[in-house]
């Protein structure tokens, strides 16, 4: 077994994650629930690759995410950081047990439990209650009802991630900062998450609970690491990277460094402008160097970029956009759990299967070693064959990479695709040979074409859970099918209506990522190095002083020219 | 104001405002934080909105629990943090005692004195304190054998704040013996080489002391021995996992057959490995029945536990890295990173090793080890609150242990080091201070008091009485503290209540340090700054 370690670091991150959870536990519901269709019954992934079986102290079994996530303290909102599954019996009342003189006691105003927690609850409940006895048929129709109302209310109400998360998990994953005394607006920079890691204890709680999962893992393929990158998030990040590249050589980590829509506002002020800019530049300096493949992620914008002709996204809720990126993450994680399968593989549900290793080796190994990827997304993947097959699937595929170069030919591209639950024509699911020629005729018919191209099929689209937001465009259908004619009135479909989504996604190391290393480098020169720059200082206060901040520029530009020779001498010149 | 005319958006407050923002603030915090001083202190029971519970006595923890938005008070609780990060103790106490410099100098301001004059005083009197610590410090000689009492009377002094007294006097013994174990001559203590290890299990009074290494992992595999007498102990950081080679040789094979040999191929330079080890184990257990234990900084995969347990060794991996270190300090021998020259005399070696499972927690215990310079505190405790609460107290002791060690001098507690600088400066060095500064002085002397203040408050004695009746004894020249009990007073040689000398030190340090730079403040800008709430 090749297992994977989930790390999520921030707050936004984990926005993502736990979306990205929720598909897996949908995943892991369907297969075990009869009324379900056959691809998700027999869907030939293998979830231990991210979950861990464990045990109670009570011995009941356990099936957790094999997760480390990090954020601040108190937004866990509602939910306990030690999870519900291992609690033993409460003991009432409390009773301090270590102190015979007086006891205060500080309670916070407990935050209500928003309409879909608390369903869960009483779900979980009610399952306790039928294995004694049964009188749950006459409350279904009393449910249906209350669904419209759950996804009413988390559409409204959604403040903290685990808000609409339905996940269990293990008392060792949820690892909350405390002691940052800063306000959550003025943690925005690399030096201010750097001093807060180095500083206290955090550092080695953080590393001995991924140790405490690595331990667990017979031969792990890797770490699927994703990080809110836009503020002191990046510095934790980056320090805790290092200590992983130091601790386990031979684990691949890869790397999706998120970015929520909003955090690019507020330019006005030009202090905090320069602090941002070049923040980005040396965070992502920072992280590349310890993993081996970084994939930035974040649109200044999704609701105007060319993913509105089939989603409507709000920007400014995280809810809304850190579900498209989950999708994402999720497509791209699928060939990481598909059973490797000899030759004769072909009618099976899965193809393609590699490993982290393989497909760091695959983009960033070849040629020009280039570990900057690109993530396009098609959400939904359109059919492959009938109307709808004109449009090809590759200009449908859209970038979720900011600040890249659209239109660039580049001879040298090296590309991963993943298609899964893609339709033929019409509703009938295609079968992987088919999406393999299709994507073949794609590729044929394209302008430019990569030097070498992946691509992994699995047949199981992407679940829809009842906590995912109503995104979706009333082009859609209830199993993700674009439709010709809108099919309601109201522009929003969400769980209730559609129930699943073919997906593609792709990583590709193309050239086209130049502008976003460009800009980095550039912003680094212009602020951080130059003679009398404005942010040297700033720099300074991060922990860089001017050699560190050298290296820092260094590695971007090392990063530019693998990618763009001919950068080398206008560089020299100026 | 000139600002004002540059950014109109510029929020300022003005010389007595800023001030009073400041004094405020000080207090504030001297008022979350009073009520833990001291053996008779408030433990407070912290329920977080999801229902969490943290339980704490400590200062330290306490401040990092809360979340501080004046930038005063994060000033000042940063202080406070970094004096536990240097001295282990005396969080609380510097809070306190910045509190009440600010209430004393706000009196004084009041009256129409220039804080400047009064910071003056404050250094005078920092330096007075401090020289009279000094003197005032009972030396304790180390050497060789340290005496154990005095440690222990310190150890229990910091513990009995913590815990109840029956558990603290069981850790005092378990925090003195460790410090003793790992200490080594002419060496600085390195406390992480105490491990502090808890299990979610029995009772508080369980916690022990495991001279010998405690793991917070078990053996991978069903058939290795979960318990065995007499092992060598093998301490290596060697990757005993099947990895692919470089160059991506698995992408390109025709048929299955080659598909195997690759994979065999890679498989041979791992099962090499082992087989060393195995060749060492058989070497060092030939003619006998000793057993053989390898824990393993790096990953072990399953097919090489297989080989391992069938020849009979029991194999841990991903150990933590910092037991690397530990493991070779409590059971000898050395930590090796390649197996091509093992030799029998990496190895160490321990009398027992058996594995302890609470659910889907495993435990290894690796004891009865000869002369060991690395040693374990188990804590043990019905749940994790009252776990992380014996864990900081432990801390605390363990540091208060090390800090005698290495200042070979201790001051006496209950307040009598604080009434007597008091007397100090106000009978001698007030004398020798010419004009207002003497105000300052006597500020600084007064806020000196606070200690036994609020250790007889937090008793529920009259502080009045009891500071009338302690400075009494001290002009009579007794150096006495306060009883908690009876709110008499007590010499506090007699009743082993000793202070850690350079916590005592720091705090006289750094408090007027602070106290004074917000003192010196008179305009407080918020420019430029964001106000929009968090979403």
């Amino acid at each position: 077994m090749k297992e994977i370690v989930t790390i999520q670091v921030g707050s936004y991150a984990n926005f993502v994650g736990s979306h990205f959870w929720n598909f897996q536990d949908e995943l892991l519901g369907l297969a075990d629930s009869p009324e379900s269709d056959q691809i998700f019954k027999s869907h030939g992934l293998n979830m231990d690759v991210l979950y861990r079986t464990g045990e109670t102290p009570q011995g009941i079994l356990t099936y957790t995410p094999r997760l480390v996530s990090v954020d601040f303290q108190g937004s866990l909102g509602s939910v306990s950081s030690r999870g519900t599954l291992y609690n033993e019996i409460p003991e009432t009342p409390v009773d301090t047990l270590t102190w015979t003189g007086p006891v205060t006691t500080h309670t916070s105003q407990p935050l209500k439990k928003n309409l879909f927690l608390q369903s869960l609850y009483l779900e979980e409940n009610a399952n306790l209650g039928s294995s004694r006895g049964c009188e749950s048929e006459n409350s279904d129709s009393h449910t249906e009802v209350q669904d419209e109302d759950i996804v009413q209310s988390l559409e409204n109400e959604v403040q903290y991630w685990t808000d609409y998360s339905k996940v269990h998990y293990h008392p060792q994953s949820l690892y909350e900062l405390s002691g940052l005394w800063s306000e959550i607006n003025d943690f925005n920079n690399y030096g201010i998450g750097r001093e807060a890691f180095s500083g206290g204890q955090h550092a080695e709680e953080i590393n001995e609970r991924l140790r405490f999962f690595v331990e667990e893992c017979d031969l792990p393929q890797g770490i699927q690491f994703v990080v809110d990158d836009s503020g002191g998030f990046s510095g934790i990040a980056g320090e805790f990277l290092e200590n992983i590249a130091d601790e386990y050589t031979n684990i691949p980590v890869l790397l999706y460094s998120v970015h929520s829509p909003d955090s690019g506002m507020d330019s006005r002020n030009r202090k905090l402008a320069i602090s941002r800019k070049l923040h980005d530049a040396v965070s992502f300096s920072k992280l590349s160097a310890f993993c081996k493949l970084i994939v930035p992620v974040g649109l200044p914008s999704l609701n105007t970029s060319r993913m509105s002709k089939y989603l409507c996204l709000e920007d400014r809720k995280p809810y809304h956009t850190s579900a498209v990126y989950a999708s994402a993450i999720h497509s791209i994680s699928l060939p990481f759990r598909m059973q490797p399968l000899g030759p004769s593989a072909q009618l099976s549900n899965t193809s393609g299967a590699v490993k982290i290793k393989d497909l760091v080796q695959m983009l960033a190994g070849q040629a020009r070693q280039n570990m900057v990827t690109i993530l396009d997304i098609a959400m939904p993947a359109p059919a492959f064959t009938g109307t709808q097959a004109q449009q090809s699937l590759l200009e449908i595929l859209q970038p979720l990479t900011p600040e890249i170069a659209e239109g660039v030919e580049d001879m040298q591209a090296l590309e991963s695709m993943t298609v899964h639950g893609a339709f033929a024509s019409g509703m009938q699911k295609s079968h992987s040979f088919e999406v393999k020629d299709a994507v073949q005729a794609a590729y044929l018919n394209a302008v430019e074409r990569p030097k070498f191209s992946h691509l992994s099929i699995a047949q199981c689209p992407l679940p829809i859970p009842l906590p995912f937001p109503s995104i979706f465009g009333n082009l859609i259908g209830r199993n993700g099918e674009l439709l010709d004619t809108p099919i309601s009135e109201s522009t929003s479909r969400g769980s209730l209506e559609v129930h699943s989504v073919p997906m593609a996604a792709r990583l590709r190391s193309s050239n086209a990522v130049l502008p976003f290393l460009e800009n980095r480098l550039a912003n680094l020169r212009k602020f951080g190095l130059a003679r009398g720059a404005l942010g040297t200082e700033l720099l300074r206060n991060w922990g860089f002083g001017k050699e560190d901040a050298e290296e820092l520029g260094e590695a971007l530009s090392n990063m530019v020219t693998t990618l763009n020779p001919a950068s080398l001498e206008s560089s020299d010149s100026d | 104001m000139s600002l004002k005319v540059l950014n109109p958006n510029a929020e300022v407050l003005n010389k007595s405002h800023a001030l009073h923002m400041n004094i405020n603030a000080a207090k504030g915090l001297q008022d979350v934080l009073k009520s833990n001083l001291g053996p008779k202190g408030t433990i407070k029971m912290l329920v977080g909105g999801a229902g969490d519970i943290k339980l704490t006595k400590d200062g330290n923890t306490l401040l990092k629990e809360m979340q501080i938005q004046s930038p005063t008070a994060i000033m000042i609780a940063r202080t406070a943090v970094a004096q536990d990060d240097t001295s282990g103790d005396g969080t609380t106490s510097t809070v306190i005692f910045i509190g009440e410099l600010m209430k004393q100098a706000e009196r004084c301001i009041d009256e129409g004195m220039h804080p400047r004059v009064l910071v003056d005083g404050f250094e005078i009197a920092k330096r007075a304190t401090l020289q009279y610590l000094e003197k005032f410090k009972t030396p304790v000689v180390m050497g060789d054998e340290p005496d154990k009492e005095i440690l222990k009377m310190v150890a229990r002094t910091t513990l009995r704040t913590k815990l109840y007294e029956a558990l603290a006097d069981q850790l005092t013994d378990i925090v003195v013996n460790a410090v003793l174990c790992i200490r080594k001559p002419e060496e600085p203590i390195d406390l992480f080489m105490v491990e502090i290890m808890h299990m979610r299990h029995k009772f508080d009074v369980d916690t022990r002391l495991v001279e010998g290494l405690v793991l917070d992992h078990g053996s991978r595999h069903p058939d290795m021995k979960r318990r065995a007498e007499n092992c060598h102990i093998l301490t290596c950081n060697v990757s005993l996992e099947y990895e692919k080679s470089e160059i991506n040789a698995g992408f390109f094979y025709s048929n299955a057959e080659q598909r195997e040999a690759m994979v065999a191929a890679e498989r041979r330079s791992v099962d090499e490995r082992v087989q060393k080890i195995i060749d060492l184990k058989n070497k060092v257990c030939a003619d006998n029945d000793n057993n053989f234990v390898i824990i393993n900084q790096k990953g072990i995969d399953p097919p090489s536990l297989d080989i391992l347990a069938r020849a009979g060794i029991i194999a841990l991996r991903r150990a933590k890295r910092r037991n690397m270190e530990r493991l070779v300090l409590a059971c000898g021998g050395e930590a090796v990173n390649s197996v091509d020259d093992l030799t029998p005399d990496c190895l160490g070696w321990a009398g027992l090793v058996y594995e302890h499972v609470l659910g889907e927690e495993k435990y290894t215990f690796v004891e009865n080890v000869k002369n060991p310079h690395s040693c374990t505190i188990l804590i043990k405790g019905p749940n994790d609150h009252t776990i992380a609460q014996i864990k900081d107290a432990v801390r605390d002791g363990l540091r208060g242990v090390k800090n005698t060690i290495e200042d070979e001098a201790v001051v006496l507690g209950a307040g009598a080091f604080e009434v007597a600088a008091r007397q100090h400066l106000v009978n001698e060095v007030k004398k020798t201070v010419k004009g207002r500064a003497q105000l300052g002085v006597e500020a600084f002397a007064d806020a000196l008091l606070v200690v036994p203040k609020i250790l007889a408050e937090n008793s529920g004695l009259d502080t009045q009485d009891v500071i009338i009746e302690l400075t009494g004894e001290h002009d009579k020249g007794n150096v006495v503290g306060l009883n908690l009990h009876t709110g008499e007073p007590i010499d506090p040689q007699m009743e082993g209540i000793f202070d850690n000398y350079s916590v005592k030190r720091q705090i006289i340090n750094s408090g007027p340090v602070i106290a004074s730079q917000l003192l010196l403040v008179d305009e407080v800008i918020r420019a430029g700054r964001n106000m929009r709430k968090p979403t």
